[in-house]
């Protein structure tokens, strides 16, 4: 459980919701972010950027590649292993 | 001898790959075997006397070997220093440090008499030295192995344009010993490869060289830059994807898997698209340590107000730096911030598009997309050879 009392999952969702600009992350966690282009390199980064400072971790932009970050499902797997939750 | 360029080099090279299944068959010891064969080509390679000044004669290949134990001693030193922490200037002394060869090779021309001390591959080879340190930085790399960095440095067949292999991909090759299962795809993917460069770089470009670029480039008219510049992108294609086939195809046979360079560019839709088909292995490159390094580090530390102006900075950033990496010419660097430019009107617009929908989604709008991608990326290519100014 995090800080403000929910999951790991939802505070990642809440925040790629905001980028990819569409709710629809929540309803497909198997969706191509990439292949939709929902995400871009910048969109990427920002993701980054806004992750790593919601969970207080420290990530770097050539640690983590598309295919590590293609579905919102893959994404919540990598922030639910770093944040130890 | 450059490489795939003639008929001798590709009987050398024979030796080489005619000994991969006796390799297979020894395949525990097979890196022994690479590292060997590596020592051999680049022999064979940088066997030339070159004169960096007037009365002095040097062999390349003891520049090329110089060059390589330098750079193993920056990326080492480096990750020592890591391993007590991270710090910024000891990070962007050691990319500077990597950096330095290279530099002083493209700009001293530009000072002084002194010329030639660099060798064929020494840009690309700068690559694959900086990918090494901006891993360790991000602590992807804990520890280098001596054998497992030159071997990667030095990799002969890629050397002299490419594909620019990264570290990581290269060491998981390095670290497995292929089956006989595993070495008859391999085998099936070079010889698809290697006839595909035979097509495209023995057939395709030459024809196209001799029969439509060769006639027009003397031409002044307007028609005829216009006929070059069609010529000249056709050429420029046929010749660097038939050498990154071979590149590849050999790559392969040696157990090593480089990324294919090209996917097609002249159907790009866009000119993201294009770059995400033309010379790919270099695009990504810049795309990951450049573009994505600067907008990571601008967005943390709230630099501009604009999401988007960080990106577009970011664009200026690593395409002008690619444009310059290709020489220090003024045709190479417009180049570079021609593409910048077009990435940037690219973006601006499909954002303008998202909100106004003028441009549709149907067949005549996507080849109407081709069509205008394909002429741009064209005109670029007249920028880049150094036919304008």
């Amino acid at each position: 459980m995090g800080a403000t009392g929910t999951s790991t999952a939802d505070r990642t969702l809440n925040i790629l919701a905001g980028i990819a600009r569409t709710e629809e992350v929540r309803r497909n966690l198997d969706l191509d972010l990439f292949k939709f282009h929902l995400l871009d390199s910048l969109g990427m980064v920002q993701l980054m950027v806004a992750l790593s400072e919601e969970f207080g971790i420290e990530v770097s932009p050539s640690e983590i590649g598309r295919e590590d970050w293609a579905t919102p499902r893959k994404i919540i797997a990598y922030m639910e292993s770093r944040a130890g939750v | 001898m450059v490489p795939y360029a003639s008929f001798l080099y590709f009987g050398v090279l024979l030796y080489v790959v005619a000994t991969t299944p006796v390799m297979q068959l020894f395949r525990r010891t097979w890196r022994v075997w690479l590292l060997v064969a590596t020592l051999a080509m680049l022999v064979v390679q940088y066997w030339t006397a070159e004169k960096p000044w007037p009365n002095i004669s040097v062999q390349t290949i003891w520049l090329v070997l110089g060059y390589a134990v330098f750079e193993w001693a920056v990326a080492m030193a480096f990750s020592l220093v890591r391993k007590r922490g991270k710090h910024r200037l000891v990070f962007y002394s050691a990319v500077a440090l990597g950096l330095a060869p290279l530099v002083v090779v493209k700009f001293l021309p530009l000072f002084s008499q002194v010329d030639l001390i660099g060798f064929l591959g020494i840009s690309y080879l700068t690559f694959r030295a900086l990918d090494v340190i901006f891993c360790v930085q991000d602590k992807l790399i804990t520890s280098l192995s001596v054998p497992q960095y030159f071997a990667f440095l030095l990799f002969f067949p890629t050397i002299s344009s490419g594909p620019v292999d990264r570290y990581r991909r290269f060491t998981s090759d390095w670290n497995h010993n292929r089956t006989w299962k595993e070495f008859r795809t391999d085998l099936d993917g070079a010889l698809h490869r290697v006839f595909m460069g035979f097509l495209y770089k023995f057939i395709l470009a030459m024809l196209i060289k001799q029969y439509w670029l060769d006639p027009w480039a003397g031409s002044s008219q307007a028609w005829g830059i216009i006929s070059y510049m069609y010529a000249y992108s056709f050429y420029l294609f046929f010749d660097f994807a038939g050498y990154s086939n071979f590149a590849v195809g050999v790559s392969y046979l040696l157990g090593i898997h480089p990324p294919d360079n090209f996917r097609m560019p002249f159907i790009a839709r866009s000119i993201r698209d294009f770059w995400d088909r033309w010379h790919i292995s270099l695009s990504y490159w810049f795309r990951d340590h450049v573009y994505m390094r600067f907008v990571f580090t601008a967005l943390k530390g709230r630099w501009f107000k604009s999401t988007h102006v960080a990106g577009y900075l970011g664009f200026v950033l690593s395409m002008g730096l690619m444009g310059v990496w290709h020489g220090t010419q003024v045709h190479f660097v417009a180049y570079g911030l021609y593409h910048a430019g077009l990435l940037i009107g690219n973006d601006w617009l499909s954002r303008w598009n998202t909100q106004h929908h003028i441009w549709g989604q149907g067949r005549p709008w996507k080849l109407a997309q081709i069509f205008l991608t394909f002429n741009l990326v064209c005109f670029g290519f007249l920028i880049f050879s150094g036919r304008l100014f």
